[in-house]
């Protein structure tokens, strides 16, 4: 692409990348501050955290310093941001020498799942790693979930200018409805809340640690709080959170449904005491119902099939479809494979998502509500050609372009998926593991919905460790553009985003 | 009285020609030739000028007892009515204006005018009364609408469930209350042990949902009135769409213009809108329009009123109601088979003229020729019912079946407490109107 002709002002929004980066290299001080407490290696984070700071600093000062950017920047900068997040994220595990991530390409898949809280891993023995790389592991997940971008308006006032540009291609979901009259309040505020939530969630799981589930220590604790609010689903374990026992499974399943929830909704219901309003909200309803359904079928499916009865067939059931649906992707499921009709199921689950505003990644529920209702409105249409039918979503009504843009989302996330389904199927059939084709189609719903290992690649608590570099890459961008919600990475291909 | 007119246009000439007999008018135009017209039929003052101009206003509204604006622009009814309170402080101020938004400001008393006057919605309420409901020998409405009083003839088909069983037992609609029950014998003013029998007349009150609750369990073959076509979505025909709809009649849009058709179908949830002609076969065909039971035309042309209207009879629809903007179109529409047709101007010109006779005058209502009266009047502080429960109030001759508060229709329950400055809607026998005005 030759810069001089094209129309995008690619040295402003690299400057801001850099800008973005140097403040992201301070995210280094959380794993610096374990490694130091746990007498393990610093020089992996204060080293990747120079570094960044250094490019960051050196890419923002050589282009003339960050300024806003506009609209069409506004797609270039975050998905650059993403990759360079996940670039300086997989630094700290390749400098580290853990031989698990001892390769860039998995360093990069690791980093990459962290910060768009997928939770896919290619390390099978978590517990080997160093507990300040896996903090910094987790730690990637909690950033990634509220944004980095948000996280970046809610602390810097200077992208004040073309932040809700920013904000409106960052936060999951096709409208935002402000809180604040300023975008940066509106975030902060948001960014707030996510924090809270946080603290409360390890307070509860240290308390249950110290009641009686010994294996959930305080370390553990803080690993799965900051890995459910972004509903990221890296565990400290290699069984995710089997081990644990009941009272801890069932604090996650309020903690990943109210992640999945949209956060400004959240906001009212909690800090502005307008609960009920909040429930009348039509997408958390669907959400709901959504959960509800879920739950019920794989209940039914684990106790019809005697594989658990009583209250733990219940807690699988609604575990597993709370973790697929809010894309979480923690498991408590203990047997060795999911029947065929749970299988299915779970897969499908994949593709709802949580609520508009929240950090869970696939569709969105708002997008199948509002699809479905132009589909049902295209039927009415048919029998009543001059008849408008405005459709609304909470009373109000939802403009023509936002409800194309749904429809049009479903489309090309099925369409990725598709292709990546085909590229993993070939290159697996040539490189292994000897995958099942629902597993096939599963790791690229995991991976495009950001869901992380629900169902494990192939088996319960199979990781991508032993797949080939081109599915690993695959992954990797699936990821990558579930995150950032598809459209803003087309649009980069696009040949009228660079020209006038 | 001294009435002063702003605007010399359909609605103003209508007002003078109907008060210049006994009042002293003075009439407010910017076009000299309308001033001249009236002049030459009605003993009035002309004054030409801009009502807008405090000049104009301060010339014209000195002493004024009623001042009344009707141009057609909301802004100027508007500038011209509070330069009047400057120049005449005491005059009653009428404005007539066409945004809701305006008419809600007005029922809240945050807009400083006596009273707002909308040709729409005027229009709205002549036709949702002619549509009328089944069973009903007359409706009239108070409170713009938030209460409807209604005349049943209690047939023979009568649902039983409200008939033969004392009134205490039957499942009488939320929001809505019977005042009376008429026979042969007179009226009764009924307790919970009353039974309305076939054959009678009963008089109820009640919200305008609840009102067709009533008509469906009297006349239950008929129902409620679910089909009403629309045509055109101006501000008329919208206002009337919006007022059939509230009052839980079917209503179908067709407007022409995709972006009106838009809007409307926007603003209007639960009425289906058409974007059509309205005058093509296939869509009146496809879309059953004939099986509507009324069709009203509110586009903004009378020609095609009449040409929709004659197209939707041929096509089945049995009832239709025609707006009519030329007082000429009115006996084309008539000739033409319209069964009834209203005219805005017409319809807000009356409006106004009430205010004229006795501006505190409260809305009186006969029923039954002139036996029986249903009275809207304001408590004095003074009143020995002020501060009573309904449960305690004695009964002598007259019911209260409603009462406006802070401008909103309260259908009272026995605990409720009737308050000074409330606003209540009595129905009692025409002889004790007197007494009933003194006690309150």
């Amino acid at each position: 692409m030759p810069a001089r002709h094209t129309a995008v002002d690619i040295k402003g929004s690299l400057a801001l990348v850099g800008m973005l980066v140097k403040y992201l290299s301070l995210a280094s001080l959380v794993p610096t501050a374990v490694a130091v407490g746990y007498g393990e290696p610093v020089l992996p984070f204060v080293l990747s955290g120079a570094l960044a700071a250094v490019a960051g600093w050196g890419l923002e000062r050589s282009l003339g310093g960050a300024t806003s950017v506009g609209f069409r920047e506004g797609y270039l900068v975050v998905a650059l941001t993403w990759l360079a997040a996940a670039a300086f994220g997989a630094l700290p595990f390749l400098l580290s020498g853990e031989p698990q991530l001892d390769r860039p390409l998995d360093a990069l898949f690791e980093s990459m799942s962290g910060f768009t809280t997928t939770g896919l891993t290619v390390v099978p023995d978590v517990e080997a790693l160093d507990r300040s790389v896996l903090i910094w592991r987790q730690f990637t997940q909690w950033l990634g979930g509220m944004g980095i971008i948000v996280l970046a308006l809610a602390v810097l006032p200077r992208l004040r200018v073309g932040g809700r540009q920013l904000l409106e291609s960052e936060l999951p979901g096709p409208e935002i409805d402000q809180l604040a009259d300023r975008i940066r309040d509106t975030a902060r505020r948001l960014w707030l809340l996510y924090a809270a939530l946080t603290v409360v969630l390890f307070s509860l799981l240290t308390v249950i640690g110290f009641l009686g589930d010994e294996r959930m220590g305080a370390y553990d604790a803080l690993g799965h709080a900051l890995t459910t609010m972004p509903t990221g689903g890296f565990s400290t374990r290699s069984t995710s959170v089997q081990e644990f026992g009941a009272a801890v499974h069932w604090v996650l399943v309020v903690f990943m449904l109210l992640a999945g929830a949209n956060a400004l909704l959240l906001y009212r219901a909690f800090l502005r005491r307008q609960s009920r309003a909040a429930l009348r909200d039509e997408e958390l309803r669907v959400y709901l119902l959504f959960v509800a359904f879920g739950a019920v079928l794989l209940t039914t499916v684990v106790w019809t099939e005697g594989l658990a009865n009583g209250e733990r067939a219940i807690r699988l059931g609604v575990f597993e479809a709370v973790s697929t649906i809010t894309t979480t992707g923690f498991t408590n499921v203990a047997f060795v494979s999911w029947p065929t009709l749970g299988l299915i199921a779970i897969v499908a689950l994949m593709f709802a998502g949580g609520c508009a505003g929240s950090p869970t990644g696939s569709i969105k529920v708002i997008r199948h509500v509002l699809m479905g209702k132009s589909l049902r409105r295209e039927l009415r249409q048919t029998v009543h050609p001059e008849e408008i039918v405005p459709i609304r979503l909470n009373r109000r009504v939802v403009d023509e372009r936002t409800l194309r843009a749904a429809t049009v989302f479903i489309l090309l996330y099925v369409g990725i998926f598709v292709g990546g389904v085909g590229v993993l199927a070939v290159d697996t059939a040539i490189h292994g593991p000897d995958l099942s084709a629902i597993d096939v189609f599963a790791t690229a719903a995991m991976a495009l919905g950001n869901v992380g290992p629900v169902l494990g690649t192939h088996g319960p608590l199979g990781t991508v460790a032993d797949f080939g570099d081109v599915s690993t890459l695959t992954m990797t961008i699936l990821m990558w553009m579930g995150r950032l919600e598809v459209i803003p990475v087309l649009v980069l291909l696009t040949r009228r985003y660079w020209r006038v | 009285m001294k009435i002063v007119v702003v605007g010399a246009g359909q609605v103003g000439s209508t007002i003078v020609e109907a008060l210049h007999g006994e009042h002293d008018i003075t009439v407010i135009d910017t076009v000299a030739e309308r001033l001249e017209a009236l002049a030459y039929r009605f003993d009035v003052r002309t004054i030409q000028g801009n009502g807008a101009s405090r000049k104009t206003i301060a010339e014209a509204a000195a002493d004024a007892n009623l001042f009344i604006a009707c141009t057609s622009r909301d802004e100027v009814n508007l500038v011209a009515c509070s330069f009047a309170r400057l120049d005449a402080p005491t005059a009653t101020s009428v404005i007539r204006t066409s945004n809701v938004e305006y008419i809600d400001l007005w029922r809240e008393g945050r807009l400083d005018v006596d009273f707002a006057v909308s040709a729409e919605l005027e229009t709205a309420h002549a036709v949702a009364r002619s549509i009328g409901m089944p069973a009903a020998r007359q409706t009239d409405v108070f409170a713009d609408g938030q209460v409807q009083i209604i005349e049943f003839e209690v047939p023979a088909e009568a649902d039983s469930a409200v008939v033969g069983r004392p009134l205490r037992d039957v499942p009488i609609p939320n929001e809505s209350r019977v005042l009376g029950i008429i026979r042969e014998d007179g009226l009764t003013l009924p307790r919970g042990d009353d039974a309305i029998q076939r054959g009678d007349r009963i008089v109820v009150i009640g919200s305008p949902a609840a009102a067709r609750e009533w008509g469906s369990h009297l006349a239950p073959g008929e129902g409620a009135v679910e089909d009403v076509v629309v045509f055109g979505g101006g501000q008329v025909g919208s206002a009337i769409a919006r007022l059939l709809h509230e009052q839980g009649t079917g209503v179908r849009m067709i407007e022409p213009h995709r972006e009106r058709a838009r809007e409307i179908a926007d603003e209007l949830p639960g009425v289906r809108v058409y974007n059509a002609t309205g005058t093509d076969p296939d869509f009146l065909e496809r879309e059953r329009i004939g099986q509507a039971q009324a069709a009203v035309f509110a586009m903004k042309e009378d020609a095609k009123n009449v040409y929709a209207a004659v197209l939707a009879r041929v096509s089945g629809v049995r009832f239709t109601i025609a707006v009519v903007h030329d007082l000429v179109a009115t006996q084309v529409y008539e000739r033409s088979g319209v069964d009834v047709s209203i005219n805005p101007r017409g319809v807000t010109a009356e409006e106004i003229v009430r205010f004229a006779h006795d501006p505190r005058t409260q809305q009186v209502t006969m029923l039954e020729g002139d036996r029986y009266e249903v009275l809207d009047l304001t408590t004095q502080p003074t009143s020995e019912y002020v501060g009573l429960r309904f449960r305690d109030m004695p009964i002598r001759g007259a019911l209260i079946g409603a009462i406006v508060r802070d401008g909103r229709a309260v259908f009272p329950h026995s605990d409720d407490v009737l308050q000074a400055g409330d606003r209540v809607i009595v129905f009692t026998e025409a002889d004790l109107v007197g007494r009933v005005e003194k006690v309150l």
